[in-house]
């Protein structure tokens, strides 16, 4: 019975049904199951399919975004419920966005889906977000990775503004910062006091692991 | 020696029938009155609302209804005039000719002496401004990199470099917000001199919209002032199917379509008459890198449907060609996709067109990538005109003349006409005097480049004009700071 619902659970998440996940996840609860578990046999398992899926060229972008989004919809109902200490093991977390003056979306949102791919939890703060919203963020999330995205030359500045915001609010010995976007270089994240620059998606996922100090 | 060759197509390609354009018309419409576009801008909704467009506050968003829409776009000119700083440089845009610029707005440079791939600065673009000054395949300047070593002022500093080194028009697609627009207008005012800046616009301005269904508050002010001053204003939707538009061109093209025309409608209401124009750039993703993808069928069917969208607004159409996905100049895959782009925006009627001399999808400028765009835009510009029918033409006479057998080598007639077949250039160089030629064709572009560079001499900005800029520069970095 049990066995069964965790792999339907997989099986929503493989599939990208976020509304049958949620119903699942709310049976589940229903039939006294153990909601960690629920997440340690179901939907991790089924996120890391899907990840198995991308990395093999079978799977698109979007099912691994949707993928990602019914693991979410299970969580909300799954979380809440969870007892005592128990609580999901994540990677890090990450608070990711673009910066102040910059509406380019696409790139930051894709590195914050491939490190949801990698069992990160990640809050995406979205884009033209200035360096008090990233610290609010950091702040509010307790976060492990700060993660500014810039693709103007005119914007790529601001990440500079966020690192001295980050030192202002006494949290830059905590927290981590990387950077990225077309104009971003490794020079350049060197030169502001980055921790780290990534060219793309998958480095910023290494890059991730190595930041926090875990195994990829 | 600066000249321009414009391209004048001969032919009507269309990729949507009547019906079809209607179709992606009312999509247009619906969304504009359903949905709306929103405006992250107090003094746009402010002016919307003035006019009686449906304005929600909160949500910053703007739905305008059809008869609002085609009422404003009805005070937009078809046509109107660009200006250079010397004269036989004006483009009169909507009158049937095409006119190609540079790609922009680069972030890498390839240098130009050691080869290494580094960030963009000042200097890049000032070389190319006047290597684009010597080319007549060229009759209008975007800066084509972003001088980084310039920080938030760069954009200005990007005209300054143009306005030094090249007498054709100049288009800006990075001046972004009120502060910095303004001092654009400046140095645009110091270019027409004594001339009013709404005659004789000496600075255009490309502005992009935030697809879905956004504007750029930055953007959108920008393209404000510019509107006050009479520059004329073009606005370009960039649709990604799958990430910012629905993984259709049909929809790609009705959100970009939606976009541009709303912005345009709010130039019309803060001066009516203001030159706009409109550009649709559809573009795709790769599926699982999200990589920005310029070299697919479908973004070339778009690109021609764009123009007869443009058109269908009463507008000129801004073409987005060449900027291919690719790092390497003189390759199968640039000879492939440069044909696709830049002849189809051609052939469609494009008024304006953008693109010569930059790779991996218009972010590198390579130096030689302007030389091999050139040739293949000559190649295009003939391939336009198509051919001529006329007794000239077809030279009966001379058929007759000459009769069957023998040959035509020793005709007079060959004589004045053989110099008409235009003959590229790069695959069949000249002979010359000592045979420097190795074969190699990146080589043979190079050498062109680097003798532009060495010997061309565009008209100098007069010192008087210098120095006024200069001021404006300096002013600008003590009220703005770099
Ligand atoms: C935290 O850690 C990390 C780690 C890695 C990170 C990271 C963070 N963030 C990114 N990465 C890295 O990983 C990602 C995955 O591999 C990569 O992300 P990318 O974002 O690079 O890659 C994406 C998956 C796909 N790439 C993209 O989505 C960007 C593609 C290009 C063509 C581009 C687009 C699409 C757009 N644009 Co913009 N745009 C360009 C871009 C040129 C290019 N070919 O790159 C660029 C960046 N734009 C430019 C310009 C000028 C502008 N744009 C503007 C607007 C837009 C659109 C809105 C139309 C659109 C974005 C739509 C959207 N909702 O996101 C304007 C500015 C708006 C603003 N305030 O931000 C405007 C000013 C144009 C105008 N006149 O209005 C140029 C910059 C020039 C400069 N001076 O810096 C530009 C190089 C194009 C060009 N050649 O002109 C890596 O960089």
């Amino acid at each position: 019975m049990s066995e069964e619902m965790y792999a339907k659970l997989t099986q929503a998440v493989i599939e990208g049904e976020p509304e049958d996940a949620e119903l699942l996840a709310k049976q589940a609860l229903e039939q006294g199951l153990d909601p960690l578990t629920c997440v340690n046999e179901g939907l991790t398992k089924g996120i890391q399919k899907v990840g198995e899926l991308f990395a093999s060229g079978e799977y698109f972008l979007p099912e691994l975004i949707i993928g990602a989004e019914a693991m979410k919809k299970a969580l909300a109902v799954l979380e809440p419920a969870m007892v005592g200490d128990q609580s999901r093991e994540v990677v890090g977390k990450v608070v990711i966005g673009t910066v102040e003056g910059d509406m380019h979306e696409i790139g930051k949102t894709l590195v914050g889906t491939m490190l949801i791919a990698n069992g990160f939890q990640v809050y995406d703060i979205g884009v033209d977000k200035s360096a008090a919203e990233f610290v609010a963020a950091v702040n509010e999330n307790d976060a492990d990775i700060v993660g500014a995205s810039a693709l103007l030359t005119t914007t790529m500045l601001q990440q500079k503004k966020l690192i001295e915001a980050l030192e202002e609010a006494n949290l830059r010995g905590k927290v981590k910062v990387m950077v990225g976007g077309a104009p971003v270089t490794n020079s350049f994240a060197t030169e502001v006091g980055a921790d780290g620059y990534a060219e793309d998606a998958i480095s910023a996922v290494d890059l991730a692991f190595r930041l926090i100090d875990a195994p990829a | 020696m600066t000249r321009i060759e414009p391209l004048q197509a001969n032919f009507d390609l269309k990729v949507l029938n009547k019906k079809q354009l209607k179709q992606v018309r009312e999509a247009t419409l619906y969304v504009l009155e359903n949905v709306g576009v929103r405006f992250p801008s107090d003094r746009a909704l402010d002016i919307f609302q003035e006019h009686g467009a449906m304005v929600d506050k909160d949500s910053q968003i703007v739905r305008l209804p059809a008869e609002f829409v085609l009422t404003a776009m009805g005070k937009a000119p078809r046509s109107f005039t660009l200006f250079g700083r010397a004269p036989d440089t004006e483009l009169l845009v909507g009158g049937g000719h095409s006119y190609f610029a540079t790609d922009g707005c680069g972030v890498e440079t390839i240098d130009f002496e050691t080869g290494d791939r580094r960030l963009s600065c000042k200097d890049d673009v000032a070389k190319m401004a006047l290597v684009a000054d010597y080319l007549s395949s060229i009759a209008f300047f975007w800066p084509m990199v972003s001088a980084q070593d310039y920080g938030r002022l760069a954009p200005l500093h990007e005209l300054d470099a143009a306005y030094n080194n090249l007498v054709k028009h100049v288009q800006t697609e990075t001046v972004m917000g009120e502060d910095l627009a303004r001092y654009a207008v400046e140095i645009a005012q110091v270019i027409a001199g004594d001339d009013d800046l709404r005659e004789k616009p000496a600075l255009s301005s490309l502005i992009c919209t935030i697809a879905p269904l956004c504007q750029d508050k930055e953007g959108i002010e920008a393209a404000m002032v510019f509107a006050e001053a009479g520059i004329p204003v073009g606005f370009m939707g960039m649709p990604t199917m799958g990430s910012t538009a629905p993984a259709v061109p049909g929809g790609a093209l009705t959100i970009g379509n939606a976009e541009a025309v709303s912005a345009m409608v709010l130039m019309q209401l803060i001066a009516p008459g203001t030159p706009v124009f409109q550009s649709l750039l559809v573009s795709g993703m790769d599926p699982q890198s999200a990589e920005y993808l310029v070299t697919l069928p479908e973004k070339y069917l778009c690109n021609v449907a764009a123009v007869q969208m443009a058109h269908d607004w009463g507008v000129p159409a801004l073409g987005g060609t060449f900027g291919l996905n690719h790092a390497e100049p003189a390759t199968w895959q640039l000879g492939r996709d440069s044909v696709y782009t830049a002849l189809m925006c051609a052939l469609a009627g494009t008024d304006i067109t953008i693109g010569l001399g930059m790779l991996d999808a218009s972010t590198l400028l390579v130096p030689e990538q302007i030389i091999f765009d050139d040739e293949i835009y000559h190649n295009h510009r003939i391939l336009a005109r198509g051919l001529d029918t006329e007794m000239e033409g077809i030279a009966v006479d001379i058929i007759e003349n000459v009769g069957p057998g023998g040959h035509f080598l020793s005709h007079k007639h060959t004589r004045s006409h053989l110099r008409d077949i235009w003959i590229p250039e790069l695959t069949h160089p000249r002979m010359e005097p000592e045979d420097n030629q190795n074969g190699d064709i990146r080589k043979r572009a190079r050498d062109k480049f680097n003798q532009i560079l060495a010997e061309h001499e565009p008209t100098p900005l007069e010192e008087a004009a210098r120095h006024e800029i200069d001021t404006i520069l300096r002013n600008a970095e003590a009220d703005l700071g770099r």
